[in-house]
């Protein structure tokens, strides 16, 4: 049995994405950055997703039906997320997020 | 001296493909689609630590752009063609150029790797690592009942998935108007916080 025919192929590798997404959210500075973890991490949500809608017969259709509303939601996510992002640069002229401290002080 | 750096960068995109193609096709003596999803994966895999990791933030969108257009191919191969149309379309039509729009109007100088990575990085590396050894665990030692063929979803029956109304059988018309609501209310909302002057509210 191959691994293009194996579920848990699938389901390590959008482990390993959405691993790679929380690091990327975690540790970077740039706001943006973040949001593009945020978008690594989704589609590692949507692989799962098809996957499970491949491999288990039950979930036939159910799959690829929520992976495109996941989808739907993350552009409406990433459309906010960017717009207050840009909305804030305005207001203080950088993207990094550890500058933004204007509820500490 | 620049042509060999792109020569090198190239050789080495080259090997990121190719290797574990080969590697599964000779060693493991995988199927072609064994290896095309080894291959995928490798590369959803690469430019996503890649997205992650680099220093200059217009090359983490153009890797982005990347692994989206793998795990397209990956949503190909699990039999949702469907899927990796809208991916292509939504993620790297739309959101990938939403997103550098973003990184160009708020640019700033390429900072040294103290200031791309927050304080917090090599912790946030732990977790990571920590959070994809677990998930690997868990999803090899569940049994999923899942079968070992792809079941390929045709783009007609995924469409009368959609829209049915038979009694009986799941259905997502009302999910789906829901989600054109939400579509409606982030339009507007993106408009109303990006056309807000400087001067006025918070």
């Amino acid at each position: 049995m191959g691994i293009s025919e194996q579920l848990n192929t699938y389901l390590t590798l959008s482990g390993i994405l959405f691993a790679i997404g929380t690091f990327g959210f975690l540790a970077r500075r740039n706001a943006i950055s973040m949001l593009m973890s945020i978008e690594l991490m989704l589609n590692a949500v949507n692989l799962t997703i098809v996957a499970f809608g491949a491999f288990i017969p039950a979930l036939q259709g159910d799959g690829a039906v929520i992976a495109l509303m996941v989808m739907a939601v993350a552009a409406a996510e990433a459309t906010v997320g960017l717009a207050i992002v840009v909305a804030i640069f305005r207001n203080r002229k950088t993207p990094l997020v550890d500058e933004y401290d204007a509820m500490r002080r | 001296m620049r042509a060999w750096l792109y020569l090198i960068a190239a050789a080495v995109a080259g090997g990121i493909i190719t290797t574990p193609a080969l590697f599964v096709l000779i060693l493991l003596g995988g199927s072609f689609d064994d290896a095309l999803v080894a291959s995928l994966g490798t590369l959803m895999l690469a430019a996503g630590i890649a997205v992650v990791s680099m220093r200059d933030i217009i090359r983490c969108g153009l890797a982005m752009i990347v692994c989206f257009l793998a795990l397209a191919g990956l949503y190909v191969t699990l039999g949702a063609p469907m899927v990796a149309a809208a991916q292509v379309i939504v993620y790297v039509g739309a959101i990938s150029v939403l997103i550098l729009f973003a990184i160009m109007l708020t640019s700033e100088k390429v900072g040294s790797a103290r200031l791309t990575f927050q304080t917090q990085a090599a912790p946030a590396a732990v977790a990571a690592i920590v959070i994809a050894v677990l998930v690997s665990l868990a999803a090899a030692g569940t049994d999923w009942g899942a079968v070992t063929t792809v079941i390929p979803i045709a783009t007609e029956s995924l469409a009368f998935f959609i829209f049915n109304s038979d009694v009986g059988t799941q259905q997502y018309v009302l999910a789906f108007e829901a989600v054109s609501v939400l579509l409606l209310a982030a339009v507007i909302g993106g408009v109303f916080l990006a056309k807000r002057e400087p001067g006025q509210g918070a």
